[in-house]
């Protein structure tokens, strides 16, 4: 046996002059102990659980760095693009389709010790390195009377930088916008060593915007080491508001009129009748129908108007506070994995976004097309995000298959991502591509992965950066 | 009311699976424990990671909480071999369950990773604690031998037990605590005590920790004391919450001194802003957040401020826990700088109640007082000093 398990292959190796130096850069920061390399192994891909349940990893990088600065972030990447050596960003772990993981060996580059953030509060701009921890981000903005509005269940767990790289969104996005909607600016770190910076004015016309480039690239151009954020007030006013339907369909519908009114609550979360026994099920009359969750917020005098073309848009009986405030408890709560992927489950979500004219028939043939994959428990979904055009359906599954789990996982996957495409829908809404979805980002593009690889091709000549990821 | 399981009740029957997944139902059904919790811990995605001051200030995945769960699952497995490299993360921990009070299932790190260190990885193996065991064993004083000078009234109606940190690095307390005690009315006396066993404890050296433990008890009890205050929380957590899992009982209760004075001071008054940091032991490990918040409040005259991470969610100074000051002294400064930092945004004065928060914002050029040293002045004694 190796200290590092049987099963576990060494990733690239890495010249050691060119060790040598990342060492007398880093010092301490710098690792190649099995421990830390067993540590970065894996992320929150479902899949990546399973290798930590057996203690047996496909993929391991050949080094860990912890760079505290930008400049450091250069020098690391100058020396793994003169020595060919893949190069993985890291940032909170919390990605759920394997984008973190080194699939080819190299150095992962924990951007963890890069956390000062900086507050305009006339511009009402947050600067944040990018591996500030989103609740400490938060935190620091609401003792200062502000909020990002940018809350995901990763909260506690991700990173700025990993916001960025995945192009995240939050439970209050309704409100606040996804990531993108709050990123005025961007520094990265590019494949050769060099940095750019994207200044953050408050708009440009001046060709291209650059930071699309790197908002949801995964690491596949560069590194994210800092990012400009819009902040808004801490909300003067929060109202909670629930309702039961009869139909998953009567909530949807509820939830278009008031948003095409122009209202936006900060939270809009419509549970299908499995949901909602799994989630409410301490509510007895809504128990088998549709909960509804709401919260609008924000200057108490625009809440108070959304409030009432909620009230007035919304077809169903109310429920009042308690169902959100049940919510705002336990919607950190995360434990299924912990509690049932030991027990043989295979688990995991799969998001994808919709436009309203699709959504109930993607959302019926989604679950139809996963039940009818073999071993199959349940198939559930909430609405989670909306827009005047569209909404995104989170959709849970779990089975228990008779023979090997990835193959039913894939299966599962598989069905998911075709009956979206077919219907019309996106494969993704907020998770991001990675490994996992990587074979289905050519259906979701066509035409535009091509230009997605030229672009990948002209900017990381030599496909250091996180190479395989995206499918790229 | 529906219960809890219904709905996957429902869906396996729909589903026809329910044969399919007997392990599944039993769990369900509440007669399969499931996963023991080291397992449960390795497969978050380290939802308690903003609370960890090591997590936060490392920055690393391996001494994240749940990172540190996975090496000493991996550990456990033998997929990683012993060495005090692999091992070292285990000890990044300064004992102060901030994960527990945002864990889904309320764990502490520190618990869960208790037995891994002692069975696979064995403290005793560090040479950087050997001395401290050295010192448990020999001296019951985790400093070496106590100096002359260690004494102080042998008799008295109210035992006040120093702990190790309050001789070894502020003898003056005692006398200042032994003032702020007479004043209310109490006449106290120390004993020759051993130490509490927290370091044995914290180390992974449970056998120690339990010999200690018994020698501690015997002394309390043959003092005859029939009210016992102690100056530092992580003691206090041991009689309290450890002695009584290890067989060992301590009579009568013993109060942290913070709350021992909280419903005894009155008409106290003074003057400019202070700010307030709960030692974790005292706001998590016994449940007193509020505690010095309430003792200060009470005081006419002073502003008394809250950082940011407070009540149950506050910050480890970094020196808890034993290990990681010894094993890692540039991580542990690093946090008590981010701390005091975050604190002296308030008030320049930190107010706290633990021999070893204040020694580690003063080692760091903070100005801190326990909060007995505040009563101390407040009562009319000297003012604080850096």
């Amino acid at each position: 046996m190796t200290s590092r398990g049987a099963d576990v292959k060494p990733g690239c190796a890495i010249p050691p002059a060119a060790l040598e130096r990342l060492k007398g850069l880093l010092g301490e920061r710098f690792s190649t102990v099995d421990a830390d390399l067993l540590s970065y192994s894996h992320d929150y891909w479902p899949i990546s659980l399973r290798w930590v349940l057996k203690g047996s990893f496909p993929w391991l990088p050949s080094a860990v760095a912890w760079p505290e600065n930008s400049f450091e972030v250069q020098e690391i990447v100058k020396i793994a693009y003169g020595n060919n050596v893949p190069v993985y960003a890291f940032g909170g772990g919390s990605g759920v389709l394997g984008g973190a993981v080194p699939e080819k060996g190299g150095i992962v580059v924990d951007l963890k010790r890069m956390r000062s953030i900086r507050l305009n509060e006339e511009d009402m701009v947050a600067e944040a390195e990018a591996g500030v921890n989103g609740y400490y981000l938060e935190k620091y903005l609401n003792s200062k009377g502000y909020t990002l509005g940018h809350i995901p269940q990763s909260l506690y767990v991700s990173t700025v930088g990993g916001w960025v790289a995945t192009k995240a969104t939050g439970q209050f996005s309704t409100k606040y916008g996804g990531i993108e909607d709050m990123v005025l600016g961007l520094e990265a770190v590019l494949p050769w060593g060099s940095n750019v910076i994207m200044k953050p004015h408050p708009r440009t016309s001046t060709g291209p915007d650059l930071r699309s480039l790197f908002i949801g690239s995964e690491g596949v151009f560069g590194i994210v080491t800092r990012a400009w954020l819009k902040t808004c007030l801490l909300p003067e006013e929060r109202i909670l508001l629930s309702y039961v339907s009869e139909t998953f369909q009567d909530a949807l519908e509820s939830v278009r009129r008031v948003l095409r009114r122009g209202a936006r609550p900060a939270v809009v979360r419509v549970y299908d009748e499995t949901e909602t026994k799994r989630h409410f099920y301490m509510f007895e009359e809504a128990y088998g129908r549709v909960v509804t969750v709401i919260i609008v917020e924000g200057d108490s005098k625009i809440a108070g108007a959304e409030r009432r073309i909620v009230e007035e848009e919304f077809r169903g009986r109310m429920l009042g506070e308690e169902p959100v405030k049940h919510w705002l408890e336990t919607r950190f709560m995360v434990k299924e994995a912990s509690e049932f992927t030991p027990l043989g489950v295979v688990f995991d979500t799969i998001e994808v976004s919709v436009s309203w004219s699709r959504a109930t028939s993607l959302y019926r043939r989604l679950v139809e097309a996963v039940r009818t994959v073999k071993g199959t428990l349940f198939v559930s979904a909430h609405a989670s995000h909306f827009y005047p055009q569209g909404v995104c359906f989170y959709f849970t599954f779990a089975g228990v298959p008779k023979g090997d789990p990835e193959k039913y996982y894939n299966e599962v996957w598989s069905v998911a991502m075709k009956t979206t495409v077919e219907n019309g829908g996106s494969i993704s809404h907020h998770h991001g591509v990675g490994r996992q979805r990587r074979s289905w980002l050519k259906e979701e593009l066509e035409a535009g992965f091509e230009l997605l690889k030229k672009v990948k091709t002209a900017v990381d000549d030599k496909g250091l950066m996180n190479p395989g990821n995206m499918g790229l | 009311m529906p219960g809890k399981w219904d709905w996957l009740k429902d869906e396996l029957r729909a589903s026809g699976m329910a044969s399919a997944a007997p392990l599944v139902l039993r769990f369900i059904g509440g007669r399969l424990r499931g996963p023991d919790n080291l397992v449960k811990c390795a497969l978050c995605p380290n939802m308690c990671r903003h609370a960890c001051p090591v997590g936060i200030v490392d920055g690393r995945e391996t001494t994240s909480p749940a990172g540190k769960a996975r090496v000493a699952l991996f550990l456990r497995q033998g997929r990683l071999q012993a060495t005090r490299e692999n091992a070292s993360p285990l000890y990044a921990c300064l004992s102060c369950d901030a994960c527990s009070v945002w864990c889904p299932f309320g764990f502490s790190v520190a618990d869960l990773l208790r037995p891994v260190k002692e069975k696979t990885a064995g403290g005793v193996g560090f040479k950087e604690f050997r001395e401290v065991f050295e010192n448990l064993e020999k001296h019951g004083y985790v400093y070496g031998e106590p100096k002359p000078s260690d004494s102080g009234s042998r008799t008295g109606d109210l035992l006040y037990l120093r702990g190790c940190t309050l001789r070894e690095k502020h003898p003056d307390m005692s006398g200042k605590a032994e003032r702020v005690f007479q004043h209310l009315g109490y006449r106290s006396f120390t004993i020759d005590e051993t130490c509490c066993g927290m370091p044995a404890y914290n180390l992974g050296n449970t056998s120690l920790f339990r010999k200690l433990a018994r020698k501690q008890a015997e002394k309390i009890g043959s003092s005859g004391a029939r009210t016992i205050v102690a100056s530092c929380p992580s003691c206090v957590y041991a009689y309290r919450v450890l002695y009584p899992k290890y067989g060992v009982e301590v009579k009568p209760e013993v109060y942290h001194v913070a709350e021992f004075l909280e419903d005894r001071l009155k008409g106290l008054k003074g003057e400019g802003s202070v700010v307030v940091h709960n030692p974790c032991k005292l706001a998590v490990g016994l449940g007193k957040p509020q505690v010095i918040w309430k003792i200060l409040s009470s005081v006419e005259g002073l502003t008394v401020k809250e950082p940011r991470r407070s009540g149950r969610e506050t910050f480890c100074c970094g020196h808890g826990g034993s290990a990681v000051p010894r094993l890692n002294p540039e991580l542990a400064r690093r946090i008590a700088m981010e701390r005091g930092v975050e604190l002296t945004e308030e008030a320049e004065i930190i107010v706290t109640a633990c021999p070893t928060c204040k020694q580690a914002f003063q080692s760091n050029g903070f100005k801190a007082l326990d909060v007995v040293e505040l009563v101390h002045i407040l009562l009319g004694g000297e003012q604080c000093s850096r």
